[in-house]
């Protein structure tokens, strides 16, 4: 039993600080990397990623960011990540570090822990609410109220929409608003077409998924 | 006759090595003499009484040859496992819970890519370079070039699905978000454009 427990156990004490360190080296100060590896380490002992800390120390350090604004930085994040690692539990989604991550995220673009939390008791499984969950950050970014924006993404998870369809939300909202929508109106109206469809099928010509990638995100 | 009188030869001849016949005719009756004499032994085990209870009881009471510690830590030891099979289900069952809790994220596939194509219009830049998640923030690792006279920049890169955050960096020093794409605080008063794939 002890023998093979030992195996995990010894993956587990190799993991974290270490990998932590070398990722920092040389693209931090010490105090800054001594920081992260703090935070870091009590985090992932609690299910939350390291990755999100790393980012933005070496974000800060790249942009010339004076180290006590860095830190300050990486430890908002960490609170973030806290506070989304919360709302997905009480959602009812057990630890997953990509959909904290995800969540993180849409609290950075100006969501709520209330407002992951209603994403996560939709009840879509872990990969699709990370997808719902970075779109709606992504739709937040773009000017999207939190009511609507939530609602379009719920909607869309309900329904059951693939990865790639849930992708082109923030798409077809700059869509609907660069015809002069509101964000606020361009998001109610994909709603009620969603909710419209999941109610009665697709419309003709509507049913298959759509052929295209992602579309780029800018133009010049 | 001694044993020691016996001719080499019927000494073979007592080892097996030979037979009677092989034996040269006047040897015969000297092998044949040997051979009884053999046959008339009496091979019962000698039996003496207490001897190994003597032997074993002179043994216990001699102490043990001391040795270094550390040549006993050295010494090969014999190490018994029992196995009981109602305890392995379990432990299986834990090690492998283990190992999916550590490592979930090499448990599960790469992230597809995808190609995506940036572009700046910066006629005033002698520069531009695109710094994220995706390099590290390395505002040298990936730089842009110039598409025309009409200060368009470009470059494409082929990116893992999912969210990355980045900015141009224009002449190695202005960081600029993407005027195309939503943004977000980048937490140091600036703005970071937002790519999700």
């Amino acid at each position: 039993m002890l023998t093979l427990l030992a195996v995990p156990l010894t993956l587990l004490s190799m993991q974290q600080p270490g990998a932590i360190a070398q990722r920092l080296a040389g693209r931090v100060s010490p105090n800054v990397a001594a920081l992260v590896e703090q935070l870091g380490t009590t985090g992932s002992a609690r299910g939350l990623p390291v990755d999100p800390l790393i980012q933005k120390a070496i974000e800060g350090s790249a942009k010339g960011i004076p180290d006590d604004r860095v830190a300050a930085a990486v430890r908002m994040v960490a609170t973030q990540l806290d506070a989304a690692a919360a709302a997905l539990r009480e959602g009812g989604l057990a630890s997953d570090t990509l959909a904290v991550a995800a969540g993180a995220f849409a609290i950075t673009a100006g969501l709520s822990a209330n407002d992951i939390t209603a994403l996560a008791r939709v009840g879509a499984r872990p990969q699709a609410l990370t997808v719902g969950l970075r779109v709606a950050g992504t739709l937040a970014a773009l000017g999207v109220p939190p009511a609507e924006n939530i609602a379009l993404v719920s909607v869309s998870l309900r329904s059951g929409k693939s990865a790639a369809d849930l992708l082109l939300l923030p798409a077809d909202v700059e869509s609907e608003v660069a015809k002069g929508l509101t964000p606020a109106a361009a998001a109610a109206g994909l709603s009620r077409a969603a909710a419209a469809q999941a109610r009665h099928g697709p419309p003709p010509g509507h049913g298959q998924q759509r052929p295209h990638p992602p579309a780029p995100p800018h133009h010049p | 006759m001694s044993d020691h009188d016996f001719h080499p030869l019927v000494m073979q001849l007592l080892d097996g090595d030979l037979t009677i016949a092989d034996l040269p005719a006047e040897l015969r009756a000297q092998g044949e003499e040997a051979l009884r004499l053999l046959a008339a032994v009496d091979r019962r085990p000698v039996e003496v009484p207490g001897v190994v209870q003597r032997v074993m009881r002179a043994l216990e009471s001699r102490p043990a040859p001391r040795r270094p510690r550390w040549k006993r830590a050295l010494e090969p030891r014999e190490i018994r496992l029992r196995i009981r099979p109602w305890l392995l289900a379990p432990a299986l069952a834990i090690a492998a819970a283990l190992i999916v809790w550590i490592w979930p994220a090499r448990l599960t596939a790469p992230p597809p890519l995808v190609t995506v194509r940036f572009v700046l219009v910066a006629p005033d830049a002698k520069a531009v370079s695109l710094a994220g998640t995706f390099n590290q923030w390395d505002a040298r690792a990936t730089p842009l070039v110039r598409a025309g006279a009409n200060g368009v920049w470009t470059v494409s890169l082929t990116l893992p699905a999912g969210q990355h955050q980045y900015a141009f960096v224009v002449d190695g020093q202005r960081w600029v978000p993407d005027p195309g794409a939503p943004a977000v605080d980048d937490g140091f008063g600036r703005r970071n454009s937002v790519l999700t794939l």
